[in-house]
């Protein structure tokens, strides 16, 4: 399990090969499967409804986000949770050409 | 939704699975209601209300297992839920009734509501699975309506002559 701290940079969403993606980090990319994409989209949306965001900045302004089946722990301030929250949007939604 | 990159791992559209387990999650909701519903009647020796109430708890559970596998089947993540907040106490036997009937229609309109969502975005797998969950919710309200008919039919009757004519199933 590695720990993530202090992130400038976007993260960014990659597809490997056909069921194996890439979660890059500011420190090291992440691979996943599809279903922790899922996993990690769901938690992700958890973390950034309105209450939820609410709750985080009224308490230690962090979130803490198992990934990849628990290898992972990230560290994420409120702008990196809602980028990543664009991110995987985007991942989500966006025209296969984007990452096929 | 063909054209999406995740196309390929799932058939269903995103959103439309985090309704499909938000209707987990009720169904559930709404079988742990019936049970507790169930308990009311068998407590007060209401055989026909206690038979009716135990089966319609299963059949909710049934519900959910339905669209749980079909989000798994279909590439998703299906999420096992957290019931909560489930009452136990009812004013009278007419009283159950009708909170199964308002359950039944939060039931149906939240099915519809999934529906109209897979609509809009081209899910036609999920429209064309719910349905069967629409024709059912029709019937279960039906059924609801058609006994608490009865309560005002036979309204002053003793309860228990009441439950001897309302159906087990």
């Amino acid at each position: 399990m590695s720990r993530e701290v202090d992130a400038t940079y976007p993260y960014q969403i990659k597809q490997a090969t056909f069921c194996k993606y890439e979660l890059v980090t500011p420190n090291k990319e992440i691979h996943l499967n599809f279903p922790q994409m899922l996993e990690l989209r769901r938690k992700v949306n958890e973390l950034t409804t309105f209450d939820s965001l609410n709750e985080i900045i009224n308490s230690h302004n962090f979130a803490l986000i198992y990934v990849a089946d628990k290898e992972h722990l990230l560290y994420l301030d409120v702008p990196q949770l809602l980028k990543l929250q664009e991110e995987l949007a985007v991942f989500f939604h966006s025209p296969a050409e984007v990452y096929v | 939704m063909n054209a999406t990159a995740i196309r390929k791992q799932m058939s269903i559209h995103p959103d439309v699975m985090d309704l499909l387990n938000q209707q987990v999650a009720m169904e559930m909701k709404a079988s742990a209601s019936y049970l507790a519903m169930a308990s009311w009647c068998d407590q007060r020796e209401l055989l026909n209300s206690k038979a009716f109430f135990y089966k319609q708890a299963e059949e909710e559970r049934e519900h959910a297992m339905k669209i749980f596998t079909f989000i798994n089947d279909n590439g998703g993540a299906a999420l096992s839920p957290e019931v909560t907040n489930v009452n136990n106490d009812f004013e009278s036997l007419r009283n159950v009734y009708e909170t199964g009937l308002e359950h039944e229609i939060a039931v149906s309109e939240s099915i519809f509501n999934i529906f109209r969502s897979a609509r809009k975005e081209g899910d036609l797998i999920t429209e064309v699975f719910l349905q069967w969950f629409i024709t059912e919710q029709s019937e279960e309200e039906d059924t609801f309506r058609s006994i608490i008919d009865v309560f005002d039919l036979m309204e002053g009757m003793p309860l228990k002559m009441i439950d001897e004519r309302l159906p087990k199933e």
